[in-house]
């Protein structure tokens, strides 16, 4: 990959990101969604977050990784952390030390 | 604040991407401040890393980049107040934190507070962003790969998911969704991420319709249209 490549790739990104997040809130001043549109909406943060936790969980190397996972128990740990005590800093220090607790003990 | 603190780990394992990835801490740096979508960045970091043409790596971004497309329609009408170059500055500044946060308070806040309450939250995310980057990459290679620090990313996506799940509707739209990707990792471009959003939003919407039952259909139309 040359320089160029990455600086186009760069670029690419920025303007992408960027339109996605510019131009549906602009356009969307003068024209009103769809009811069953909103409705949707609502639940897209759900639905994409559970989507990119869970095969963090439940995966390795793209295949089913079973319960002898430690990804799986401290996440779930963390999950519980994150429910209980809404603190950000706690989750993911909880969640990365039972990681590493579960992978020195050898799961 | 929080979850300021939150997108620190995610920034530093960023950095540690794109310098496998073979870009310097410059370009790791600039790419943060420019771009400043976090999942899309590492995806493509990813895909750079394993040598795929530039269509691709924009491909994915885009794919990854699209629940901003909701996000945005969504809060459209809550940042309306905004006038001038304000709002492209809170389109750029949107990420998941300041969406949900804003989301989640816009009543108590009133249509006065809320764009600047959004604003001000997406500032902190910018500045921690880009430094965490930065600092990932400079630290470069001395964190060992065995201290498993990239577990930090769905963690740091955990700590969003789980104000999220208000209700049985969006435990469902989760619960769908995330089966879903599981089940589609292996597509490519991360296409499965986008199935499965589609598919937890569908199952999220059905329930809610569900439970609402004869009461939804004999509603009048102001009350569906909602607030």
């Amino acid at each position: 990959m040359t320089s160029l490549d990455i600086w186009l790739n760069i670029l690419g990104l920025a303007l992408i990101a960027f339109a996605v997040r510019y131009y549906p809130m602009t356009l969307l001043e003068r024209f009103r969604l769809p009811p069953l549109v909103r409705q949707g909406l609502r639940y897209v943060p759900a639905a994409t977050l559970a989507g990119l936790v869970f095969p963090a969980l439940l995966t390795h190397n793209s295949r089913w990784a079973g319960l002898a996972h430690p990804e799986l128990w401290a996440g779930l740990l963390a999950a519980l952390v994150a429910w209980r005590f809404k603190n950000a800093l706690l989750t993911i220090g909880v969640g990365l030390l039972a990681l590493w607790l579960l992978r020195s003990v050898g799961l | 604040m929080p979850m300021t603190i939150g997108v620190i780990p995610f920034g530093l394992v960023t950095g540690l991407a794109g310098l496998k990835a073979g870009l310097n801490v410059l370009e790791i740096t600039l790419m943060s401040a420019l771009v400043f979508a976090g999942a899309s960045q590492l995806v493509a970091l990813q895909l750079m890393h394993s040598g795929a043409a530039i269509p691709l790596v924009l491909l994915a971004g885009l794919v990854v980049n699209l629940r901003y497309v909701m996000y945005s329609s969504a809060i459209a009408r809550h940042l309306e107040p905004l006038r001038g170059w304000l709002k492209p500055l809170a389109a750029f500044l949107m990420v998941d934190q300041n969406f949900a946060l804003a989301m989640e308070r816009h009543r108590e806040l009133g249509s006065r507070c809320t764009p600047w309450y959004f604003l001000g939250g997406g500032v902190p995310q910018y500045i921690a962003w880009v430094g965490s980057t930065c600092i990932g990459a400079l630290l470069g290679a001395r964190v060992p790969e065995r201290w498993g620090l990239e577990f930090a990313i769905p963690l740091s996506f955990m700590v969003l998911l789980i104000p999220a799940l208000r209700d049985r509707p969006s435990l469902a739209a989760a619960l769908v969704g995330g089966l879903v990707a599981t089940a589609l990792v292996g597509l490519p471009y991360r296409l499965g991420l986008f199935i499965g959003a589609l598919a937890g939003i569908a199952a999220g919407v059905w329930l809610e319709n569900r439970q609402r039952g004869r009461a939804w259909e004999d509603a009048p139309r102001e009350m569906k249209e909602g607030p």
